[in-house]
């Protein structure tokens, strides 16, 4: 089971975040609200994923992503779909992006191990 | 002849029987010097003074010149030996040189322009009549075997010694002043524009002259023979200059309005923006001259319509003269001009000028509406812009958010049902059935910013009501007209009532307010008034920048009017938007409710 990050400003996205992912084969190992408490989670929990929202009170998910993806695996999520962000999403160094209606443990494994799916 | 007029006729006649008296005095006495040339600058400084007095009222410089004149001739009358009025005139006469000074750093209004001139002229008073009132009331003639008709009145306290000091710095007090005054004429000469360089350099280069005169006739002892006789006419010649000069200056410009009709004359051809300014300078002769406009708010613009602002400083080195041309009592334009140039010139062109500048003007004031326009249309495309933004934020911030929790909510209820966990289930459709509430809620409060519903439905008087409902503080609504108004009409009064409760609640800290609609044939008139902290500046705020923007779209004017401790009243007035197809006034109380309805009536028809 796969330790997990989740980082949004969105309490209701975060609380059904945790319950379907937990019951989905991902040990929800912390929550932030943005994205600096979400760098300093990084180093305290070292979680294998981060679950980053894109828009984030302080800073640009994108911009966090860069501080963290050399510890942990970053799948970028938002409400908009990736086509909103442009090349912004396959420049970043996250290893994918979920939009958060298509969010589910499958999902998320499928993205993290392509090679599996 | 007016009063006026009389009243200079009578200084001239006196100014005549003092010099040709102080003469004849001066010829019984048997003092021996040119009379004539005497009589003759004494008498030029009279009648520059008369001039001024006549073609500049209000310019210190008549009073100045005549003054000089009546100075130069006390030394003729103190020949008398009038033992009251023998101290008195010796002091007044000794005061010549100061006048003329005097005359010289103050042309052309008689000011003086800096801390240097005030003390260069102030030390020649006291150097010269200073210091023969302090000699006439320390001398004793008597001392120095006068017994009868001695030329001035017993002394105040006799003191020789007193008496000499003050002596020596009326005999060479010329050493010092004469000096600072040479330097106080070059520093003017350096500040002074090409306008006053072009009037005043003839008079203080007879000004220059004659102080290095002042200063030989100081070095060497007056006497009635050979070269100093010849020096003492030459400083009376130079003398002559000084008013002579003026008086030069004067008629210059009386000349100088000749070039008012060729000014005419040159109005009558086509000519591009901002010529009328160069003709207009041609006829002053002053290259310096700027024109800016008047608008109907009472501010001014350039040529090119942009903003101007009038020159607060008319004073001191740097001083411009403003000049406001009107017509029928309303102000067309201002003339910024050098103070040097003469001030009935600058009325006759104005004059000459005036159809020209309100042509001008008008194109002016176009120009100006033309860039408020583009302007306004710009910040109106931002707005919109800003508003796109505003909307998809709060959608993606909002409702969209709770969507997707919704969706992950279905998503778990789902797996739930799967796993045989009832309750699970109904607590999670429990959650998820609130989500969705909010997200209604949200929608419904965005779909109500972008066009309320119950605008288009129900007219203005219950939208007003609904914002007032809705606000921070207690609103009452009077007098909202019940029939209808074009769409945009009811839209604009409906954004601005909004915005200005908006205001009302975040920054007014107001304890209650008002909104009043009044509405006749030509106007509709909304007001909207709180009893806070005013202070409110629509050139700051983007939201009433953006109201007045959509106000001006309509053909409409909104005024704010906020001052600091007293509220603020935001006032919009809609022309032309009048649609008498049915009046009905409505008296509402605070809750909306209509007090004594006036009764409703529909013009040909029944109410």
């Amino acid at each position: 089971m796969r330790s997990l990050l989740i980082v949004d400003d969105h309490a209701g996205f975060r609380m059904w975040a945790r319950e379907v992912l937990r019951h989905e084969g991902f040990d929800v190992v912390g929550e932030a609200t943005d994205g600096l408490s979400a760098i300093d989670a990084v180093h305290d929990l070292h979680p294998e994923v981060v679950l980053l929202d894109i828009q984030l009170p302080d800073m640009s998910g994108f911009e966090v992503a860069e501080r963290i993806a050399a510890q942990t695996s970053v799948v970028l999520t938002s409400s908009r779909s990736a086509a909103d962000y442009g090349p912004a999403v396959v420049r970043s160094p996250a290893v994918g992006f979920m939009a958060k209606s298509d969010l589910t443990g499958a999902a998320m494994a499928a993205l993290l191990d392509p090679a599996q799916s | 002849m007016t009063r006026r007029r009389w009243a200079l006729a009578g200084i001239a006649v006196a100014s005549l029987v003092w010099a040709l008296g102080g003469e004849w005095v001066s010829i019984h006495a048997g003092i021996a010097e040119n009379h004539f040339l005497d009589a003759l600058a004494g008498l030029s400084f009279f009648v520059a003074g008369i001039v001024a007095l006549d073609r500049r009222q209000g310019n210190r410089i008549g009073p100045l010149m005549l003054a000089s004149g009546a100075s130069w001739f006390c030394g003729n009358w103190e020949n008398l030996r009038w033992p009251v009025w023998g101290a008195p005139l010796l002091v007044f006469g000794s005061a010549t040189a100061a006048f003329v000074a005097h005359v010289a750093l103050g042309y052309s209004n008689g000011r003086l322009a800096t801390r240097y001139e005030r003390v260069t002229v102030a030390a020649t008073y006291v150097g010269t009549a200073g210091a023969m009132l302090g000699f006439v009331l320390t001398d004793d003639p008597r001392v120095a075997g006068c017994v009868r008709d001695c030329p001035w009145a017993p002394v105040i306290w006799s003191s020789q010694s007193a008496a000499d000091a003050f002596e020596w710095v009326d005999e060479h007090g010329a050493y010092v002043l004469v000096p600072m005054f040479v330097i106080a004429l070059w520093l003017r000469w350096r500040r002074s524009t090409p306008a006053q360089r072009r009037y005043l350099t003839p008079l203080w280069v007879a000004a220059g002259i004659l102080a290095g005169v002042y200063l030989i006739s100081a070095i060497v002892p007056a006497s009635p023979h050979g070269f100093l006789r010849l020096l003492s006419d030459f400083q009376a010649l130079l003398e002559i200059c000084v008013p002579a000069v003026f008086l030069a200056g004067l008629l210059s410009a009386r000349l100088a309005q000749s070039a008012v009709g060729s000014l005419v004359v040159d109005l009558q051809a086509p000519r591009p923006t901002g010529e009328l300014r160069a003709l207009i300078a041609a006829a002053l002769g002053d290259p310096s001259v700027d024109i800016v406009y008047a608008v109907d708010d009472g501010g001014w613009i350039q040529a090119d319509g942009s903003p101007a602002l009038l020159p607060t400083d008319e004073s001191g080195p740097s001083a411009r003269q403003v000049t406001v041309i009107e017509r029928e009592q309303r102000r067309l334009a201002a003339l910024i001009h050098d103070p040097a140039v003469d001030p009935g010139l600058v009325r006759a062109v104005a004059a000459a000028a005036g159809m020209a500048v309100e042509n001008e003007r008008l194109h002016a004031q176009v120009r100006a509406q033309l860039d408020e326009v583009r302007a306004s249309r710009s910040r109106i495309v931002q707005a919109g812009d800003d508003e796109r933004r505003r909307v998809e934020r709060d959608l993606h911030d909002g409702a969209q958010q709770r969507l997707v929790t919704l969706s992950l909510a279905m998503h778990a209820a789902r797996r739930q049902l799967t796993a045989g966990h009832a309750d699970a289930v109904a607590d999670t459709l429990a959650l998820a059935s609130d989500e969705l509430r909010l997200a209604i809620d949200e929608l419904r409060e965005l779909a109500r910013g972008l066009h309320p519903v119950i605008l288009t439905d129900e007219g203005l008087g219950p939208a007003l009501q609904s914002l007032a409902d809705r606000a921070a503080v207690p609103v009452s609504v009077d007098r909202v007209p019940e029939h209808r108004f074009p769409p945009t009409i009811e839209s604009t009064v409906y954004f601005v009532v909004s915005e200005a409760l908006a205001n009302i609640g975040k920054y007014a800290d107001a304890s209650d307010a008002s909104i009043h609609v009044t509405h006749d044939a030509a106007a509709l008139i909304v007001e909207v008034r709180d009893n806070g902290c005013g202070g409110a500046d629509p050139a700051r705020g983007s939201g009433l920048r953006g109201l007045s923007d959509r106000v001006a779209a309509v053909n409409g004017r909104m005024t704010v009017v906020s001052p600091v401790g007293a509220g603020t009243t935001v006032r919009v007035v809609l022309p032309g938007s009048a649609r008498a197809d049915r009046v009905d006034l409505v008296q509402r109380d605070s809750t909306g409710t209509p007090v004594g309805a006036a009764p409703h009536w529909t013009p040909g028809g029944t109410p």
